[in-house]
């Protein structure tokens, strides 16, 4: 790192701020509670701005460049929101406060339940769970009740494209069932064959995600959902990549039974550091009993509906998946941001999140070769290797980092050798594409020409390479009640 | 600087092109009948291709090359424009397998850092009878039966391997070597017998564990995960009699059961317990008899794909039938299954071979709590 630490920048004797005359005695503290040792840095104020500021200027976000990183939908998070979910009424709530004194806050949520219900053709919604994997899991556990209440225990074995997301799988076995891989087929669809083959009475759902993470609409998807019905399991629809469906298609007319929303792609919410983040829940009308709660109601029908909310459980409930009402705040963004882009404006961001894709995809095919080489939705994945040169899409990667874009994603899904998965989204402009589809072309004639270059990059950022799998899996931590400690 | 040990068997392939199932021991018959040596074709293909990929590369990674003279290897090196040579055996003419196990033990000896043959499952077999699984080994496609895990799908995607391995990019994990019965197979019997494990260049295994991290794990990681996923269903099962297959993939679920589980034998495990080491086929019918529920673990040999061969003696037809087509547990690394996309029966016995084939798929362990859907022949 190019930057010291306020240690380093430490001076004896430098003080951040003037403190006012004191208008009572001074007196000195007695001596043996003073303590000589603690270390503390002496800065002044100036100092310290600089100091934070060239830090967070070591950030990258969507606010700093493009970020195309696949899967992830890092889409421009428009700041009307964050004001929203600033505002009083809704930062400074208390969960614990009686429903009569947070009846706009309710109301919010109400109306998010209804938006999300029409825009994914659900029965119902909840929005309890805290994250797009708290979803996948809290729809198992649901379909693990349902089948359990039609006596189909014998049910264990859950269904699952090998080009899903990690955590489908990972969900599985968390409410401790099954998973079983299904291969794709050489278009990149689900092999019909092959579910044909697993469907029995051991499968509990299958788990799909549609566009699929080749960023590709699944071809078989009616066909596939009927095999699944049609031996008695249910279909989970894996809602990441619904940017690309919004206002288009409804996930619960084609079939699906249940799906989470990952607020955070597809409805503008922040990204990033584990949270907080919120994944709802969308149900079917057999299932939508079922739901995690408390969800939220109108408290009269018809007539008797004077507006006024009330949480309440589910009939069959599996219970609670969090605490008190879910991550609020990202509520409130995705809310306004919904109301913002209205029913067409969502549909426009869907059109223009493919266009874009496809877009990017066209200019860079010829340099980079792209497996499944068909129309894509909102995401393409595309070989990391361009031209036949010996350098790695890792090399690639950390490349772009030098001509000031985040990298794609790398190596995912597993099925496609050395992949780049790109997703531009709606956000970016014609301008912004370009200038990435230039310095990728750029970077191809570096891998024929220095390939070195690419291995060593990136050459700019404030450290080098690094190992990251090392450093996510060895961590190395100090414990702040031993202040002596190092590493 | 790496030194890489090759060796050319000049009469590998000669049998197939005039109908004789293999070369060993009939070497002058195929001449009789008109055969052409081909091997040292195959081994310049893929010398050309890694000479033209070494010179593409800035700051290559110098070979020094320890092979033997003439036709078994110097000729065919120094032919493609390699010039750091060095002949540690002289072979007989005509060259026996003796020459092979002679100079794999010069390579040995020098700490090679791999090992490039130019033959078939043959030559395999003896170079593993001298270098076990101490030195990496590759092979250049020549022969009539290449039924092992250590040879590259064409000459000059061999080639690739090798700039793969000498530039850090490829691990090595363990492979099967097996090899036909020449004898048997001439007299019209399909035996194929896994001889040996040997360690050869590998692909890494890419799992995600998160949006930016792609983690390589190794060979033995994978086989410790399935073997876990095993070791759970063990313990979970104590009345169900477990027959361990061959191959060093099963035999990782021996050594973390801390069982002495053979490599190339059939072991059975009841309650974590051996209860039968290297079973023949009486020994397996006895135990079968004895215990009601039993399940069999098999992981598919050499890059064929066969997970029951008909040389897989003691698992007969008869067997097979009374262990039940159900209880078989197939394992297999992803790795493994990289170069297998296609899963084979073939006992002899085609009804058993269609029923254990079932649908067309077969769910394969290849991780902890991990199976994945493999197409089988059909």
């Amino acid at each position: 790192m190019t930057e010291p630490t306020v240690y380093e920048l430490s001076a004896a004797g430098r003080c951040g701020l003037a403190l006012p005359e004191i208008a009572v005695p001074k007196t000195n503290l007695p001596e043996a509670l003073l303590r000589r040792d603690n270390g503390l840095p002496e800065l002044a104020q100036r100092d310290v701005v600089r100091h934070f500021l060239k830090l967070s200027q070591h950030n990258f976000g969507v606010d700093s460049g493009f970020y195309p990183l696949g899967s992830c939908t890092m889409k421009y998070n428009p700041k009307v929101c964050e004001d929203a979910a600033r505002l009083d009424g809704f930062a400074a709530s208390h969960p614990l406060q009686p429903p009569e004194t947070v009846q706009g806050n309710l109301a919010l949520m109400f109306e998010l339940q209804e938006s999300l219900k029409e825009i994914g053709g659900f029965a119902g919604v909840s929005l309890q769970p805290a994250a797009g994997a708290q979803g996948e899991l809290t729809a198992l556990l649901m379909m693990r009740a349902w089948h359990a209440d039609r006596g189909e225990t014998q049910r264990r074995q859950v269904l699952i494209p090998d080009s899903a997301h990690g955590t489908n799988p990972a969900s599985a076995t968390m409410a401790g069932l099954d998973a079983l891989e299904i291969p794709s087929d050489t278009r990149g669809n689900i092999d019909l064959e092959a579910l044909r083959a697993a469907c029995d009475e051991t499968v509990v759902a299958l788990m799909l995600t549609n566009p699929n993470t080749l960023g590709l609409f699944e071809e078989g998807i009616e066909a596939a959902i009927d095999l699944v019905h049609g031996c008695g399991g249910l279909v989970y629809g894996d809602g990441a990549n619904m940017n690309a469906l919004t206002g288009i298609a409804r996930p619960g007319d084609f079939g699906i039974d249940l799906m989470h929303y990952n607020l955070h792609k597809t409805f503008g919410t922040p990204h990033g550091g584990g949270g907080p983040g919120a994944g709802p829940l969308g149900a079917s009308a057999a299932l939508a009993d079922y739901l995690p709660g408390p969800i939220i109601a109108r408290c009269g029908e018809g007539a008797a509906d004077d507006g006024t909310c009330r949480p309440v459980m589910p009939a069959k409930s599996i219970g609670r998946m969090g605490t008190y009402f879910g991550n609020f705040g990202m509520l409130v963004r995705a809310y306004a941001y919904i109301r913002l882009h209205g029913t067409e404006g969502l549909r426009q961001n869907a059109i223009h999140a493919v266009l874009n894709a496809n877009y990017l995809r066209v200019q860079l095919a010829d340099r980079y070769p792209v497996p499944y080489d068909r129309r894509n939705m909102h995401e393409f994945v595309c070989e990391g290797r361009p031209d036949g040169s010996e350098v790695r899409a890792i090399d690639v990667s950390k490349r772009l980092m030098d001509y000031g874009f985040h990298p794609p994603t790398n190596y995912f899904p597993l099925i496609v050798a050395e992949a780049l998965m790109i997703e531009p989204t709606e956000t970016e402009s014609r301008e912004t594409l370009d200038a990435f589809a230039d310095a990728m072309r750029r970077i191809a004639d570096e891998a024929i020409g220095d390939p070195d270059l690419l291995r060593a990059a990136p050459h700019t950022t404030p450290v080098g390479r690094l190992d990251e799998v090392r450093a996510a899996k060895q961590l190395i931590l100090c414990d702040p009640a031993a202040p002596d400690t190092e590493d | 600087m790496k030194k890489i040990g090759f060796l050319i068997n000049p009469i590998a392939g000669m049998g197939g092109t005039v109908g004789l199932k293999g070369t060993d021991g009939v070497v002058e018959r195929a001449m009789q009948l008109g055969a052409q040596p081909t091997a040292h074709l195959k081994a310049g293909e893929t010398l050309a291709a890694l000479r033209h990929q070494l010179a593409g590369t800035p700051g290559p990674p110098a070979i020094a090359w320890l092979t033997c003279s003439g036709k078994m290897g110097a000729d065919a090196l120094h032919a493609a424009g390699f010039d750091d040579v060095e002949a540690v055996h002289a072979p007989a003419e005509p060259p026996t397998a003796k020459d092979t196990t002679a100079a794999i033990r010069r390579f040995v000896d020098a700490g090679v850092d791999l090992i490039l043959f130019c033959g078939g499952d043959g030559t395999a077999r003896d170079i593993c009878s001298v270098a076990g699984t101490r030195v990496p080994i590759l092979g250049i496609p020549a022969g009539v039966k290449m039924y092992s895990g250590v040879f590259g799908v064409s000459a000059t995607r061999t080639a690739d391997i090798v700039t793969g391995y000498l530039a850090g990019r490829l691990g090595t994990a363990e492979a099967d070597v097996l090899d036909l019965d020449e004898v048997r197979y001439r007299e019209g019997e399909w035996a194929v017998r896994l001889y040996h494990a040997a360690l050869t260049p590998y692909e890494p295994t890419y799992t995600q564990s998160q949006k930016m991290l792609i983690d390589e794990a190794t060979d033995a990681d994978v086989k410790q995960e399935i073997a876990q996923h095993l070791l759970e269903e063990i313990e979970a099962n104590p009345e169900i009699l477990f027959l361990l297959g061959p191959g060093s993939t099963v035999q990782s679920i021996g050594t973390l059961l801390e069982v002495d589980k053979t490599l190339l034998g059939i072991d059975a495990v009841l309650g974590g317990q051996i209860v039968g080491s290297d079973l023949n086929e009486r020994g397996l019918l006895d135990l079968i008899e004895r215990h009601p529920r039993r399940r069999l673990v098999l992981s598919p040999i050499g890059a064929q794909g066969f997970v029951l061969g008909r040389g897989n003696r003691p698992l007969t037809p008869e067997i097979i039938r009374a262990i039940g087509a159900d209880n078989i547990t197939v394992v297999a690394t992803p790795a493994k299954l990289e170069r297998t996309p296609l899963l084979r029966f073939d006992t002899g016995d085609a009804a058993l071979d269609a029923a254990l084939a079932g649908d067309g798929f077969l769910p394969v362990v290849i991780g902890y709590r991990l199976r994945r859907l493999v197409r089988v022949a059909v």
